[in-house]
């Protein structure tokens, strides 16, 4: 029985020993072998990997792309109009031995907190070089300053064992104090389409109104003009007409125009004659002729 | 457990549907006829030695008072008891499935090594890890809703003009590469909406507002869906954009008032042109119906003034007739028929010369012209009578 315990107790700390001087490296990270902090080895490739039990440790790090995002900063690029401006970086471990050696036991952190400030230094740089405005990163050239951006980044980043796989911005916001100013013009600038809009609208329909005005009073003076002429043509026929049957006999129709003149005249009841029994009309009116 | 299910199962052996439990039997059943033997044997080895150790401290301290002889079965029991459960506990983390909208990834220690299809898979643990990922099920990442309603929210961008556009849109996607997405990226969905927030501005920043709002949508959402997709390439991630929806485009809040009033302005405009050309409608529809009525009637009084002097003319010409044949007493028949028609209507006074005080004006002058009209209209007629 004693040997039994003995022999499991022996087993028991092999098995412990075995397991704790064997380790996997994930696909998704590489390791560093440290004796006493000192680097040992380094194990990028996944798969198994050993140690010496007890003395060393493992250190992972992460082999993917990690991502940083940069607090929101003021830039002033050449022609002195401020901008906020945040990015984010994607960025992977790339030299773990070097990333080690740099951050030291601070890990990921510490080495978010470098490269942030290296990143805003990168940005606040290039933004705020010469010729670079910004109507500049108001406009398509914004990715050829992001590729400049990344790739100066990734030079200073390169000393933390760092690959700055790419930097992009997000944001680029004109600041809090200057929002109202911008507001306040793009409401002017609508108020201008919309003055300009029912103005366009007064000019049209008074154009329209005018030229219907004169078209009718072309149309009506064209008529009026017309029917003038017709009146007079039939005014000619009728004189015409008068001077052929008349013509006849001049002197009979002055005679018998005269008594249709009478007729016309005074005939109603509107009209009195104080007259006296000697015309040819009442000749028999005194005298009955016999005489 | 396992002896209790045995029993009813063995005597419904020779119904036929012994499949359907019988799967679920077949798991234990399984790794006996399975090449993978060695390793179980070497598990359950283990299995054994580690439970020698349990079972032997704990029957360090029972085994006084009971006496040795119990202690060999009941340790066996125990012991098969408790491979059995490993057995299955083991069973239990090595089998996994995927479903069909899933992916797996296996990793044989640690190192990539397959690609596990739809169904039932076996990764035996620990060598063999798996990692299950839904692949085709579309995942969506909004950026700018919701945040838009405090001024400088992420919905907020800068035109190339310098006007703010408020923009709320959905990236939809889905993983069209497991291993990629699960060994590239560390945080695959915040991945998505930074670049996607990052390339909506982008190419927001270089345009203008007014296309924007409306034209241009298409185009955007075009540009950001091969934008996002070649970052995401980029990065090796293993994404694929399905979709980009723009659910708003639209100006600020602070100012959209000033855009509805545009608006308003630009329906104000088409108001007044149409009243004017309703009012020109009417209007010249009017001269039109004028200038023929003054066309007509003037087309009328010919007709009018040409016919009475045709037949004024054709009357004169027929009497003329008539008096050419006997003058003398056409002409006074005709005076007379006139003077009696005339005279026989109208109010008259006739006064003989004779009957004045003196001399033919006499009475004339006296009259009261006036009064003789229509007041005494009876008198004339009774001294005419």
């Amino acid at each position: 029985m004693r040997r039994l315990y003995i022999g499991l107790g022996v087993l028991a700390l092999a098995l412990f020993l075995l397991l704790s001087s064997i380790f996997i490296v994930d696909e998704r990270e590489k390791a560093l072998v440290l004796q006493f902090g000192q680097i040992r080895s380094v194990q990028e490739e996944p798969g198994l990997a050993f140690k010496i039990p007890l003395i060393q440790e493992v250190v992972r790090y992460d082999d993917r792309i990690l991502s940083l995002d940069t607090p929101a900063i003021e830039v002033t690029p050449s022609d002195d109009r401020r901008l906020v401006v945040d990015a984010f970086a994607r960025y992977r471990i790339n030299d773990v031995v070097q990333f080690r050696q740099a951050v030291g036991v601070g890990g990921v952190n510490q080495a978010e907190d470098r490269l942030s400030d290296i990143l805003n230094d990168v940005i606040r740089a290039v933004l705020g070089s010469d010729g670079v405005t910004s109507n500049t990163i108001l406009s398509e050239e914004r990715a050829s300053l992001m590729t400049r951006i990344r790739v100066s980044a990734d030079a200073q980043a390169g000393a933390l064992g760092l690959d700055v796989v790419d930097v992009r911005l997000k944001q680029t916001n004109l600041p809090e104090q200057n929002l109202d100013a911008t507001f306040a013009r793009m409401r002017a600038e609508r108020e201008r389409e919309a003055a300009d809009e029912i103005a366009r609208g007064e000019e049209a329909a008074q154009r329209v109104r005018a030229q219907a005005d004169r078209t009718v009073v072309e149309l009506v003076s064209e008529a009026q003009k017309e029917s003038e002429i017709v009146r007079g043509e039939a005014d000619a026929e009728r004189n015409r007409i008068f001077a052929q049957a008349f013509g006849a006999d001049p002197d009979f129709f002055e005679f018998y125009r005269s008594l249709t003149a009478y007729e016309r005249s005074l005939l109603g009841s509107n009209s009195t004659l104080v007259i006296t029994p000697d015309s040819e009309f009442f000749e028999f009116l005194k005298d009955d002729g016999l005489d | 457990m396992a002896n209790n299910n045995g029993g009813p199962w063995g005597g419904g052996g020779n119904r036929g549907n012994q499949g359907g439990p019988g799967g679920r039997n077949g798991p234990p059943r399984r790794p006996g006829d399975s090449p993978q033997i060695p390793e179980i044997d070497e598990l359950m080895n283990k299995g054994r030695e580690q439970l020698k150790v349990l079972m032997g401290g704990r029957g360090g301290v029972g085994g006084g008072p009971n006496g040795g002889d119990d202690r060999p079965p009941n340790t066996r029991g125990t012991v098969i008891f408790g491979l059995i459960a490993l057995l299955g506990l083991w069973l239990y983390a090595s089998f996994y499935t995927v479903r069909p909208e899933e992916q797996s990834v296996e990793l044989f220690l640690g190192e990539f090594s397959s690609i596990g299809q739809p169904g039932l898979n076996f990764a035996p643990w620990p060598l063999v890890t798996a990692e299950v990922v839904p692949v085709t099920r579309e995942q969506s990442e909004d950026i700018g809703l919701g945040r838009s309603g405090s001024s400088g929210g992420d919905g907020l961008m800068l035109t190339t003009d310098e006007n703010i556009v408020d923009i709320d849109f959905q990236v939809v996607w889905n993983i069209n590469d497991a291993a990629k997405f699960l060994f590239n990226l560390r945080d695959g969905p915040q991945t998505v909406r930074a670049v996607s927030e990052s390339a909506m501005r982008e190419i927001v920043a270089g345009r203008q507002l007014a296309p924007l709002l409306n034209r241009d949508r298409e185009i955007v959402v075009q540009e950001a869906r091969d934008l996002i997709q070649n970052t995401l390439d980029g990065y090796e991630s293993g994404i694929r954009i399905v979709r980009v929806t723009l659910n708003k485009a639209d100006p600020p809040r602070e100012v959209i008032d000033a855009f509805r009033e545009v608006q308003a302005a630009e329906q104000e405009r088409d108001r007044l042109e149409r009243q004017a050309d309703a009012y020109a409608n009417r209007v010249l529809a009017g001269a039109r119906g004028e200038a023929a009525q003054r066309l007509e009637e003037a087309e009328a009084y010919r007709a009018q003034v040409v016919n009475e002097a045709q037949g004024e003319a054709s009357r004169f010409s027929a009497v003329l007739t008539e008096y050419l044949a006997a003058p003398e007493v056409t002409r006074r028949r005709l005076y007379i028929e006139t003077l009696e028609r005339v005279l026989g209507d109208v109010d008259k006074i006739i006064l003989d010369e004779g009957a004045g005080a003196g001399g033919g004006q006499g009475v004339v002058p006296y009259l009261p012209l006036n009064e003789l009209r229509r007041p005494v209209a009876q008198a004339p007629q009774s001294g005419g009578n």
